[in-house]
């Protein structure tokens, strides 16, 4: 029969490394041996003793804690602020406008009123839920590896050049969270519309031979370009390069397998009824435009801030309501 | 205005931040002579330092892992015991942080003396 020491004992060791059990299973016991025996000492009957005793342990999952030295949150106050900028970020913009799209796409597919507002709740839900999830999963994962933190605080003494510089060129940790989500959100989107998102899957299942895997290793080098980015601390004409770059390597090949009636698989377009249009034909000439304008947008938008980077131009910094112009070490305006 | 049930609350996060460390202290003065996490517990709480079971046992097994202790099972007795024992870099570090207790002390009484000190300092 298990007793009730073994229970505690178990549960704490239910949390602590495995390396550590049993060295910690043999001491815990002596220790609460030692503290009952001492109670049945000063006149309490055993059970009364070992409830005492246990009572005064407290949790086991905190002693495990204690044991295990971990952290006992999944973001610390360091990145806490820039996680729920970003979140609301993302709440207010971003969710709005992939739900409205997705109501419009309802809507074209001669979706009824009810049933719109029905995808639109349930958009509204799926969408938030997944973005919430990924920004905390990216940040918990930043906050255990110590990525941001490495880049808030290095491994040397702070001195005032480690004050950022407010210039065109300064990431902020918000803006590289979002370079990492980015990558993430995509590779999970492509891999899961082969499972979940509809009875087949969207996207032509033939271009796993070549072309996903390829996306996926474009969106992998995204990533890595944030981290350099971030690290690099800037935008450049070398981060204008490597943002075009990338941008290409993934817009032209996802064009041209468009354009060449390779990218749907066809067992979902032929699952389409849109009326009297030509769903493959609507659906290529959506996304094209999407990406097409999308990706210039973005090499645009980095050249822009590239080259107000070079001239030192006065930038808004985010969360201070100021703006700053680039300075010389000195502090005189260049 | 705040009241006294806050004021209590207060007080006590104050002493439990203030008291942090001593108990590190404390453990490696006491484990200059080997001894058990229960026998090191009742040392402390008969010296006077409030320490907790929970605090103290996974506190024991970080000051190891920083070698400032190190530990060997006692099996002699009908209960084998872990007994732990302050090492030379322990010794030397609880003896720093004795003397830096010591030189705060100085300057909290100092601080809580009359002004006189402050102005015959001047010269």
């Amino acid at each position: 029969m298990t007793t009730l020491i073994d229970r505690y004992v178990y549960t704490v060791l239910r949390r602590v490394p495995e390396q550590q059990r049993a060295d910690i299973d043999r001491e815990l016991r002596t220790s609460i041996e030692d503290a009952v025996e001492a109670r049945v000492d000063g006149g309490s009957t055993r059970d009364a003793a070992i409830e005492q005793t246990l009572v005064e342990l407290g949790d086991p999952d905190r002693l495990a804690d204690g044991y295990a030295d971990r952290p006992l949150y999944l973001i610390g106050p360091e990145l806490y602020p820039h996680w729920r900028r970003l979140l609301t970020m993302l709440a207010w913009v971003v969710l709005p406008t992939a739900v409205t799209i997705l109501a419009i796409f309802d809507a074209v597919e001669g979706a009824g009123f009810g049933e719109v507002i029905g995808g639109v709740i349930g958009n509204l839900l799926t969408i938030g839920v997944n973005l919430a999830f990924w920004v905390t999963a990216v940040f918990a994962v930043l906050e255990r590896t110590g990525v941001g933190r490495a880049e808030l605080r290095r491994n040397r003494a702070w001195s005032p050049d480690d004050l950022p510089s407010y210039e065109p060129g300064f990431l902020t940790v918000g803006q590289f969270a979002g370079s990492l989500l980015w990558p993430v959100l995509v590779i999970a989107a492509l891999v899961l519309q082969q499972f979940t998102f509809s009875e087949v899957p969207v996207l032509d299942p033939d271009n796993w031979t070549f072309w996903w895997p390829y996306f996926i290793v474009v969106m992998i080098l995204e990533g890595v370009y944030g981290v350099w980015l971030f690290r690099s601390h800037g935008w450049t004409h070398a981060a204008t390069a490597a943002n075009a770059v990338l941008g290409l390597l993934f817009a032209v090949p996802m064009i041209w397998l468009l354009a060449t009636e390779r990218f749907f698989n066809p067992e979902f377009i032929a699952m389409q009824d849109w009326g009297s249009v030509d769903p493959l034909s609507w659906l290529t000439g959506i996304v094209i435009t999407i990406v097409a304008l999308g990706t210039i947008w973005d090499i645009i938008e980095v050249a822009i801030r590239a080259e107000r980077a070079r001239r030192g131009l006065p930038t808004p910094v985010p969360g201070t309501g100021r703006e700053f112009t680039a300075l010389t070490r000195s502090g005189k305006p260049m | 205005m705040v009241s006294d049930m806050t004021m209590d609350a207060t007080l006590s996060s104050h002493l439990q931040e203030l008291r942090r460390g001593t108990v590190v202290v404390a453990s490696l003065t006491v484990l200059r002579t080997p001894g058990y996490g229960y026998s090191l517990l009742e040392t402390l709480s008969a010296a006077g330092f409030e320490v907790e079971a929970n605090t103290l046992y996974p506190l024991l097994r970080r000051l190891e892992s920083q070698g400032l202790l190190t530990s060997s099972w006692n099996t002699d007795e009908a209960r084998p015991r872990k007994f732990y024992r302050t090492t030379e870099q322990g010794d030397a570090i609880a003896a720093a942080l004795r003397d830096e207790w010591t030189r705060l002390d100085r300057a909290v009484t100092d601080l809580d003396t009359p002004a006189e000190t402050v102005s015959g300092s001047d010269k």
